[in-house]
């Protein structure tokens, strides 16, 4: 399919074979979750927690290609199909690495997200877009060269020539036989390859320049369902080793990239003077709070997969609203922005119910979850760990309501707004919806779903 | 004979690392790519003669040929034949890298397995260390493309060391050589123009 919106020169039949490629991922996703545990063509089974990340996925990609379409509604004909090219690739690979049974085939695919998103990162053809795409592919090449090197030490401790991809499923009897030092060296270099797309610290600063350039539907993409990739990768070694003697070093590690990572955003959001900026390292801050949640372990398994499947709603709501945030105001700059309550009530109102939603503040479902670490913590009696992490997030609640409440009912600080562009209230519909969708887990999380969480994390202590 | 060509590859690891000349460091990548060739011929007995002849060919052709070539080109097109002024001094870099030989020395030791030579080990986690020291000290774009190839070589050698058993792993491995072709096509795109090759518009 891409390979055809590439070629024909039709801006009627891109559109048509993209509709056409959503509902093929949507039947697709149901026929994976039907046939739960069932394998595909050897390299691919459809495990919970695989399922569960393609079905957020899904969920994601129609109101994506929809404001994909607002996006490039003035763009040539030939951008227009480069974009919707990289776009079903960029979909394609994170399918492929959700659904991936071995490190090798799950490393191919992240290598082939970091092309098409490129590709999309590049869309708008300016000076800063070309920075952006080259300081991502850099930092992700750096980090998937490191990952790849975690794999290579992974092989050592198979080191049989029976099975190249390096399944999950055999893994499990070797992980317990092996040198644990090969197996700590190994997880470290996962998760600071793996890193790139997760968005935690060491390797954060990777989606940041991308996310000031990048079309709203990618940043949306790279913030949520991208990430989800990296959770992914690094939950499935995670898992694979945690019946080791190596779970408490795992656990040390990702609490450590966890806290170091919300000191970041917190440091950044304080300061931070663009709003896609500022999504970014609300995503940094969201990422550490998955990568504590895993590292204290009990509750907190449950809690990662809820907090990251709930911010992938969140986040892609608000970054969808961005393009219609700069056609309003002009500019990202939140020195520039205000009065948007004003100028957009519709959308003033996505700002205020996003800014709840993300801040985890009743009722957003993000509460629940991140009263589920705070439990976690409470009953590991980590109560150094629990002051550090309020005082953080106590940091970002102040920095990202100031800076929302400002654009929505302030004056712009240095300048005049210019006229603003007229949105079709239709286009805020998918921010709702899925906002309303977060909200609502606040009060009912559906059995199918916490049953897929349920069997995600059934294999962990 | 392999283990002349690793001791070798090490020396230009460290040369790399005190180098201050961006035409030493387009040099050595291609030496590396020649040592690459030779220690894939002597090392890679037990694969078929296919894929022997795809990793050979690709690493003398991509390694050895086509990246020092490029590299040159964006030296003479660029003008900046020096190191950027703000890099560390060479003198530490060559403390941090004996640093790191003796770290990776005593790292492989650990980790023997019967699966891996030592020294394969060694070098290839010598490899990576430079490569990340010459991305964490230095300013400019182009050498941390180089901290990049080196570190790509790190994984090329450390995928020869089970190539026998798992030839997959070179080939993926390979890969990684995509990112290098984008990276240094990146670089002729952003005009290579001094002030560009440090990035700085993108800022909080």
């Amino acid at each position: 399919m891409a390979i055809l919106v590439f070629i024909l020169k039709n801006r009627t039949i891109t559109k048509n074979i993209i509709i056409s490629y959503i509902l093929l991922h949507i039947v697709f996703t149901a026929y994976c979750w039907i046939n739960l545990n069932s394998t595909e063509l050897v390299y691919f089974t459809f495990d919970s927690a695989g399922v569960l990340m393609l079905a957020v996925l899904s969920l994601l990609l129609i109101p994506t290609v929809y404001h994909g379409f607002v996006y490039t509604k003035t763009d040539k004909t030939r951008n227009f199909n480069i974009y919707h090219t990289a776009l079903i690739a960029l979909v394609t690979s994170m399918t492929g690495a959700y659904l991936a049974n071995g490190m090798t085939v799950l490393w191919i695919f992240v290598e082939a997200t970091t092309l098409s998103v490129a590709a999309l990162v590049y869309h708008d053809r300016t000076e800063k877009a070309l920075e952006a795409t080259w300081k991502y592919v850099f930092i992700c090449s750096v980090g998937i060269a490191i990952a790849y090197i975690g794999i290579l030490l992974l092989s050592f401790i198979y080191g049989r020539g029976d099975a190249p991809i390096l399944s999950f499923s055999s893994f499990l009897n070797l992980a317990s036989i092996a040198n644990p030092l090969y197996l700590k060296i190994a997880f470290v270099f996962v998760v600071v390859g793996f890193s790139t797309k997760m968005g935690l610290f060491p390797m954060h600063t990777v989606t940041t320049d991308a996310h000031s350039v990048a079309p709203p539907p990618i940043s949306a993409l790279i913030s949520t369902t991208l990430m989800n990739v990296g959770f992914l990768a690094i939950f499935r070694v995670y898992t694979l080793f945690s019946s080791t003697v190596i779970l408490p070093f795992m656990n040390n590690v990702l609490i450590l990239s966890g806290i170091l990572s919300l000191l970041v955003a917190a440091g950044y959001m304080l300061k931070a003077k663009h709003m896609k900026r500022m999504l970014a390292y609300s995503s940094l801050e969201n990422m550490g709070l998955v990568a504590i949640a895993l590292g204290i372990g009990g509750i907190g398994y449950y809690a990662a997969f809820l907090l990251i499947i709930l911010h992938s709603l969140t986040k892609a709501s608000l970054f969808f609203h961005m393009g219609q945030f700069f056609r309003v105001l002009h500019t990202f700059r939140l020195d520039d922005c205000g009065k948007y309550m004003k100028l957009h009530p519709a959308g003033g109102l996505i700002m205020l119910t996003g800014l709840f939603g993300i801040l985890a503040i009743p009722p957003s479902g993000l509460f629940i979850s991140e009263l589920m670490i705070f439990k976690g913590l409470v009953f590991n009696n980590q109560w150094f760990l629990l002051i550090v992490t309020a005082l953080l997030l106590c940091c970002i609640i102040y920095a990202l309501s100031t800076r929302v409440m400002h654009i929505v009912f302030s004056d712009p600080r240095d300048i005049e707004l210019q006229e603003p562009g007229i949105i079709k209230p239709a286009e805020t519909i998918s921010q709702f919806v899925l906002l309303g969708l977060v909200f609502f887990m606040c009060f009912y999380q559906p059995p199918f779903l916490v049953e897929m969480i349920n069997r995600s994390i059934v294999a962990l202590p | 004979m392999v283990n002349y060509l690793i001791v070798l590859f090490a020396v230009t690891l460290i040369y790399i690392s005190v180098a201050e000349r961006f035409r030493i460091y387009a040099g050595l990548m291609g030496l590396q790519g020649f040592l690459l060739f030779g220690i894939t011929l002597l090392e890679l007995q037990e694969v078929n003669t296919t894929n022997l002849v795809i990793i050979a060919s690709e690493t003398v052709f991509f390694k050895g040929l086509v990246v020092p070539f490029l590299l040159f080109r964006i030296i003479k097109k660029t003008g900046v034949y020096k190191v950027h002024k703000l890099a560390m001094p060479g003198f530490y870099l060559l403390i941090l890298t004996i640093i790191a030989l003796i770290l990776s020395l005593v790292l492989s030791k650990a980790l023997v397995n019967p699966y891996i030579n030592t020294e394969y080990m060694t070098i290839a986690l010598f490899c990576l260390f430079t490569g990340m020291l010459l991305i964490v000290t230095h300013k400019y774009i182009l050498s941390q493309v180089i901290g990049f190839l080196v570190i790509e070589n790190a994984v090329f050698i450390l995928s020869l060391a089970v190539g026998n058993k798992n030839p997959m792993l070179i080939n993926i491995g390979i890969l990684l050589d995509i990112f290098v072709g984008v990276l240094i096509l990146g670089m002729f795109a952003l005009r290579l123009k001094p002030h560009t090759l440090e990035l700085t518009r993108l800022k909080d």
